[in-house]
């Protein structure tokens, strides 16, 4: 029997393990932070893990207002607000549609729900490639190519087989019983989800936005193939950013741009992670 | 007038044919109790009574008024789970209220009746609290008050007590049976504890693969069986069988290797039938020490040896063999008894049955 307090040479080469990991991790995002601050003199002549020895905020706003993302010269600001329009709504559609769908596949079996589910589940493992052509012909013909609402309906469509497959996998755990007892009190298919599963779906709710935020803020291939000039996102925006050079390269506006591009995934795990990880895990609740 | 009618309800998933003609008339205020084996479809039907699940074929009539094809909250009838099925997310007056307020019922008359139904089974003091935060007895008491509180014409009650510890269910068995007298409403009640079938019935429907093998007051189910799967499945221990030879119409026995010949009340039929080898049907408490009856004619004196002794208080179960099989005896205490001695007992055939050997039918 190990006693609690033993630190063997195991344990240590664990913790040394972990710590090795963990810090190659880190250090991308160090220097990206740390290069975000400095002046291009700085960088040119200094030490790529060096703290900024005159931190500066030109990099950033340059990054957010005044940057060249191919012809424009005005910084990220605006693609960022694209992204925003893009990921609010398709988050929300996604979600709300997820959770109805969810709901009628874990407790109103029909004739091939079954079924239904199963090929909801094979679109969880349609790669993005397949869907480009199709999807670019269907926008075309619903005129909603280069618009910020193609964008959306194409990022609803796709993220509905997991925003789906989370609800219904939730929504199975609670009890068949009370959907029958609500039945038997009056209760008809809106006021039984209203009433009996929307109350208790607040972490797969978490989960799921935090879920499609993520993969819709960070999408590229929808963004660049049904994006025009006016309405890319801002991981498209942050590419042009970095491929187009006047005069030399500005490495610490390209870190900025990257971390402004990343920073609300970021700011959205930290904040709401642990409801991440506890609608995981977490079952409805019991009668 | 008749409160609920089940007529020719069959209910068929693919080949599988779950009920296979149910008729059921129930009168107003009458305490039905469906009992059998899990599997026997008393679920399903309770089920398709609900209008949770359609019949594949046959008609519901809910006092008179043909309820077939009508939705589950349009029936008026209310039902009590097993799992209870309280709303995790609501209060228990807000459980309770639900079926009202889905009924669109205005606000103070939700109170009022949500204060009487608490009234009533002593809830009162739990309003506020939610489902989790109850004890298995208040939960069984809230589903109940949920149902309560729409004063349905017919109420289910599907294995309500089958969650509850042995005490509490006994408890709550009372106070079921309290409740029906003082309501006086229809009531359906599925179980598979034939106990709670004796103790609480009317009327006993006993079904046994989608068959209601017999239907009749507890009286009847226990002392009057249709067949033998009725005979078995009502009293604990159950009624013994004994496979018998008949001599002039008497059942032959062996027992402690002595040969006994047994007089039966079906004698005359039995003998214009002319089986020679039927079932031996016989409750244990027909077989016990000896003691006086008014009625000698089916009494008989034999000798058994008892392998098993148990004693149970107000009882003692004593186990021997007739025949070579098992049988079952319930003697008093007083007795007695001690397992390996020879004992001096009485066996009582009056309410003796018989049984086909072949179908397991009731000889009559």
């Amino acid at each position: 029997m190990a006693s609690k307090t033993q630190f063997s040479a195991g344990r240590a080469l664990i913790y040394a393990f972990l710590l090795i990991m963990a810090l190659l991790y880190l250090t991308p995002l160090y220097v990206m932070i740390a290069t975000s601050f400095k002046d291009i003199e700085e960088i040119r002549s200094g030490n790529l893990l060096a703290l900024p020895q005159d931190p500066t905020l030109y990099a950033w706003i340059k990054a957010w207002s005044s940057a060249c993302t191919g012809s424009e010269c005005e910084g990220l600001a605006p693609f960022f607000m694209n992204s925003v329009k893009i990921v609010v709504p398709a988050v929300l559609l996604s979600t709300i549609i997820g959770a109805l769908n969810g709901y009628v596949l874990a407790k109103w079996r029909f004739r091939g729900s079954e079924v239904l589910f199963g090929m909801l589940l094979f679109g969880c493992f349609i790669p993005f490639q397949v869907v480009l052509l199709p999807m670019a012909r269907l926008l075309a013909e619903l005129g909603l190519a280069n618009t910020v609402t193609g964008l959306v309906l194409v990022h609803v469509v796709y993220g509905l087989a997991f925003t789906t497959l989370f609800f219904r996998n939730f929504y199975v755990s609670v009890p068949t019983e009370l959907v029958k007892a609500a039945q038997l009190d009056g209760a008809g298919f809106f006021a039984i989800f209203r009433h009996i599963f929307l109350p208790v779906s607040l972490p797969i709710f978490v989960v799921t936005i935090i879920w499609q935020f993520t993969q819709i803020w960070n999408d590229f291939l929808f963004g660049v193939v049904y994006s025009g000039p006016g309405t890319q996102p801002i991981t498209v925006a942050l590419n042009n950013l970095v491929n187009t050079s006047v005069g030399g390269k500005e490495y610490n506006v390209d870190m900025a741009a990257a971390v402004i591009a990343a920073l609300p995934t970021l700011l959205v795990y930290i904040f709401a992670g642990k409801y991440f990880v506890r609608g995981l895990t977490a079952g409805a609740v019991k009668g | 007038m008749g409160a609920l009618l089940i007529d020719q309800v069959t209910k068929s998933f693919g080949e599988t044919q779950i009920l296979k003609g149910i008729d059921i008339d129930i009168q107003d205020g009458e305490f039905i109790i469906l009992v059998g084996p899990s599997g026997c479809g008393k679920s399903t039907l309770m089920n398709i009574i609900a209008g949770l699940e359609d019949a594949t074929t046959g008609r519901l009539e809910l006092a008179g008024r043909d309820v077939t094809d009508v939705s589950p909250k349009d029936r008026d009838i209310a039902m009590v789970f097993q799992s209870y099925a309280l709303y995790p997310t609501m209060n228990v007056a807000r459980n309770i209220s639900f079926g009202l307020e889905m009924r669109k019922v205005p606000k103070e008359e939700r109170d009022r009746v949500v204060q009487e139904v608490a009234t009533l089974l002593q809830i009162d003091h739990l309003l506020d609290r939610k489902p989790s935060q109850l004890s298995g007895g208040q939960r069984q008491r809230v589903a109940m008050g949920r149902a309560l509180a729409r004063s349905p014409r017919v109420f289910l009650f599907d294995e309500p007590l089958s969650n509850l510890d042995a005490k509490l269910r006994v408890e709550m068995r009372t106070e079921i049976k309290k409740l029906h007298k003082r309501l006086g409403t229809t009531i359906v009640y599925v179980t598979h504890d034939q106990i709670e079938a004796m103790t609480l019935a009317d009327r006993i429907a006993v079904m046994k693969d989608g068959i209601v093998q017999q239907l009749g007051t507890p009286d009847q189910i226990y002392n009057d069986p249709a067949n033998m799967f009725v005979a078995g499945f009502m009293g604990s221990p159950p009624m013994n069988f004994i496979e018998v030879e008949l001599e002039n119409a008497q059942a032959v026995i062996e027992s402690s290797s002595e040969r006994h010949l047994l007089r039966l009340p079906q004698a005359e039929s039995l003998a214009l039938q002319g089986h020679s080898k039927v079932i031996l049907g016989i409750r244990p408490e027909m077989i016990t020490e000896p003691k006086p009856e008014d009625d000698p004619t089916y009494l008989h004196s034999i000798r058994m040896d008892f392998e098993v002794v148990e004693p149970m208080g107000a009882d003692t179960m004593a186990i021997g063999h007739w025949n070579g099989t098992e049988v079952h005896a319930r003697l008093s205490p007083k007795a007695g008894l001690h397992a390996g001695e020879r004992t001096e007992i009485q066996v009582n055939t009056a309410l003796a049955v018989i049984f086909d050997k072949n179908t397991g039918e009731r000889i009559r």
